[in-house]
């Protein structure tokens, strides 16, 4: 990065746009939701209309620059230079919630204390303009001495007149420091309001009411009976619908994937090639393609539920709860992520302001169900739980699976609890969590997230999944089996000699030497091992592949096979991110440790009580 | 509850925000020292008076968490925030009339 390159900022609390604008002006696509705390890493794109080199950092939300938790620091450090290896800013982009100017407008004036070059953005003006706010641009403009412009960063609008207000100070004169001090606090906050009040007075006019539908809303979501009721039915429905909305489309897919099985298996001369295509390509990938309408499903709720506003409140009605675990509100929304991926949830704990609560939510993140472990478990349930209806509304298998989530949350609640009883709390840390305006979840970005997340899924599936799916035919393929063999062709293979190998130590939970080969590609990713059993018993298609199960497990197996993927730390990419977040060799060795011994006993205890059961 | 605020309000009219009854309308009369939090409780008084929890600032409890009345959600200058019955005890108010 040369030294001539213009570095813009931008800053504010957190929740008002700023990484909306920064998409808008950058042509990036980062992550949107409405709750605070979404960006915990600074993000750097390029600004190309300008006539030099430019990048704008997005920076964390921050209420201020003088108290601060973990997250927020990291705002305060790049603006003051104190990064390492990171040039501060020359100039910035403040960005204030034209609905909540008041707040916004006080850290403004704590960076403009800083005496850098400066361009304010009154963002979400839409809202504001709807609920009767009214602002004077012109007049703020003077008042506060630079550039104001009004965005909807979402739509566009108002990003043009930013544009030109980033060309004009371009030809600021650059700073020649490489650090600034932080400014003694000049004034008591109570006088600084105070100026606020008289910038605002006479060139903005606030309604004395915020919206009635927000106030109405928040009387149901917050009742304590109403509010729990709610709550429940959003959770239960998620699974329902995962189950039940899906199936129809996997139907499909899985006809197709089978209607192209039989279709080649008569073009293609019988050998090696056609056993190649049929039963390792096509079985390998089609039986994890299956699964991407309940991921499509359960991505649009987690979106919806994240651009609506309503997960901070979920974290404050059920902080009480957590706080009994030892967590607290602010632990919901990263373990809520994990239910959709563990890696992006363990990220999101850096908004965590207690370094032991932090701890402890990241190691108890992945026994939250993924997304990686659906396709697991769909396939098993759909094979051993019959389709019964229980109490005329909910059917076994939704139910089944609903408990699985549970058996995760309930392991997670334990974990914590001991976790917390061992490092004694000095926790005085506050809850203080803004509760964000509702709005309607926003089409573009509700669409544009779910083709992410569909296309990140077929993604793999072309690529992890089918290099898997070859490596695993091939193993299963050769040696081929002496003439005169009795038993099938892949106990003579080298897949054959793998399971065989590890089979003992899964001896105790009922693991056959097939489900102990299909443990090994789960390690680089669980919906693997998926393919891995249609590649090892040879058969492609959910369905088929599903009766074949059914036929060759008992039950009991069937169910520990299921409880030690509630456990198993079986995914390399999370433990990645656990070793880099936690930047500790041991903390990393216990999490492997304590999940693969939780999965190993948790297998052992569900198949004796299956089978003390049957 | 309620009647513990009742019996405030007759003498003084001043209670602290925790024992504020839901949809309940006041002003911040103070922020007050709270021993929970020991060394840092200067901090949790900045980082409300930040927020806007100042003296003369209006208040209204929009409700409760799931399973008592701790945390405490309020809503000042038109923006909400959930606060734990610790903070909350920080905050000396005077009850308005509805």
């Amino acid at each position: 990065m040369s030294d001539s390159t213009l570095r813009f900022a931008l800053v504010g609390n957190p929740n008002c746009g700023k990484t909306a604008l920064f998409n808008s002006l950058t042509g990036a696509r980062a992550k949107v939701a409405n709750y605070a705390g979404v960006t915990v890493e600074k993000r750097i794109g390029r600004l190309t209309q300008l006539d030099r080199p430019a990048e704008l950092i997005d920076l964390p939300g921050t209420y201020s620059l003088y108290v601060a938790s973990p997250d927020e620091q990291v705002a305060r450090r790049v603006l003051l230079g104190e990064m390492e290896n990171e040039v501060r800013p020359d100039a910035l982009i403040a960005v204030v919630d034209s609905t909540n100017l008041k707040l916004g407008l006080r850290l403004v004036l704590e960076l403009k204390a800083l005496g850098l070059p400066m361009i304010l953005a009154l963002n979400l003006a839409d809202s504001a303009e709807r609920r009767g706010i009214r602002i004077n641009v012109e007049e703020l403009s003077r008042r506060l001495d630079m550039p104001v412009v009004e965005t909807v960063a979402v739509r566009q609008s108002g990003v043009a007149a930013l544009n030109a207000a980033i060309r004009q100070a371009q030809h600021q004169p650059q700073r020649q420091a490489t650090r600034i001090e932080l400014p003694q606090r000049q004034e008591q906050v109570e006088a600084l309001y105070a100026r606020i009040d008289t910038l605002l007075c006479g060139c903005v006019s606030v309604p004395d009411h915020p919206p009635r539908w927000q106030e109405t809303l928040d009387a149901l979501v917050m009742h304590p009976v109403i509010g729990l009721i709610l709550l429940a039915t959003i959770l239960l429905l998620i699974f329902q619908a995962v189950f039940a909305w899906a199936s129809p489309v996997v139907d499909a897919i899985d006809g197709s994937v089978q209607w192209l099985s039989t279709t080649l298996t008569h073009l293609l001369p019988a050998g090696i090639l056609q056993d190649f295509i049929v039963n390792g390509v096509l079985a390998g990938c089609g039986s994890v393609l299956v699964f991407l309408p309940q991921i499509v499903i359960l991505f649009a709720f987690i979106l919806a539920l994240e651009d609506s506003g309503y997960l901070p409140r979920a974290a404050f009605l059920l902080d009480r709860l957590m706080r009994g675990v030892g967590l607290s509100g602010r632990s919901f929304i990263p373990l809520l992520s994990s239910f959709a991926c563990a890696v992006p949830g363990i990220m999101a704990t850096r908004s965590i302001a207690d370094p032991k609560e932090r701890l402890i939510t990241i190691m108890v993140a992945p026994l939250m169900t993924c997304s990686a472990r659906l396709p697991v478990y769909a396939l098993v349930i759909a094979a051993f739980i019959p389709k019964h209806t229980v109490l005329g509304l909910f059917n076994l298998q939704g139910l089944t699976l609903f408990a699985l989530y549970v058996a995760g949350i309930l392991s997670a609640a334990l974990v914590a609890w001991i976790m917390r009883r061992q490092h004694t709390s000095d926790d005085h840390f506050p809850l203080l969590l803004e509760l964000p305006s509702y709005r309607w979840p926003n089409a573009y970005h509700f669409l544009l997230g779910l083709k992410e997340r569909a296309w990140i899924f077929i993604r793999r599936v072309g690529t992890v999944i089918l290099a898997l799916s070859i490596v695993l035919w091939f193993l299963a393929s050769f040696p081929y089996p002496p003439a005169a063999a009795s038993a099938p062709a892949i106990d003579y293979s080298f897949a054959g000699m793998l399971g065989k190998f590890i089979q003992p130590v899964f001896a105790p939970l009922g693991f056959n030497w097939q489900m102990c080969v299909a443990l090994i590609p789960a390690m680089a990713a669980r919906e693997v091992t998926v393919s891995a059993l249609a590649t090892v018993y040879a058969v492609g298609g959910e369905a088929a592949l599903g009766s074949t199960l059914a036929h060759s497990w008992p039950l009991p197996v069937a169910l520990a096979y299921l409880a030690w993927f509630v456990y198993a730390p079986q995914c390399l990419s999370t433990i990645a991110v656990v070793k880099r977040e936690t930047n500790s060799l041991k903390t990393t060795t216990a999490f492997i440790v304590y999940l693969f011994a939780l999965a190993y006993l948790g297998a052992l205890a569900t198949h004796a009580l299956a089978i003390a059961w049957s | 509850m309620s009647h513990l605020c009742d019996s405030k309000n007759t003498d003084t009219g001043l209670a602290p925000l925790h024992l504020l009854p839901r949809g309940a309308r006041a002003r911040i009369v103070e922020i007050a020292a709270q021993r929970e939090f020991g060394a840092e409780d200067h901090q949790v008084t900045q980082r409300l008076k930040e927020l806007g929890f100042l003296a003369g600032a209006q208040i209204k409890v929009i409700g409760f968490g799931l399973f008592g009345k701790d945390p405490i959600a309020v809503q000042i200058n038109g923006t909400k925030f959930g606060l734990r019955r610790r903070e909350a005890e920080k905050i000396m108010t005077q009850l308005l009339p509805v």
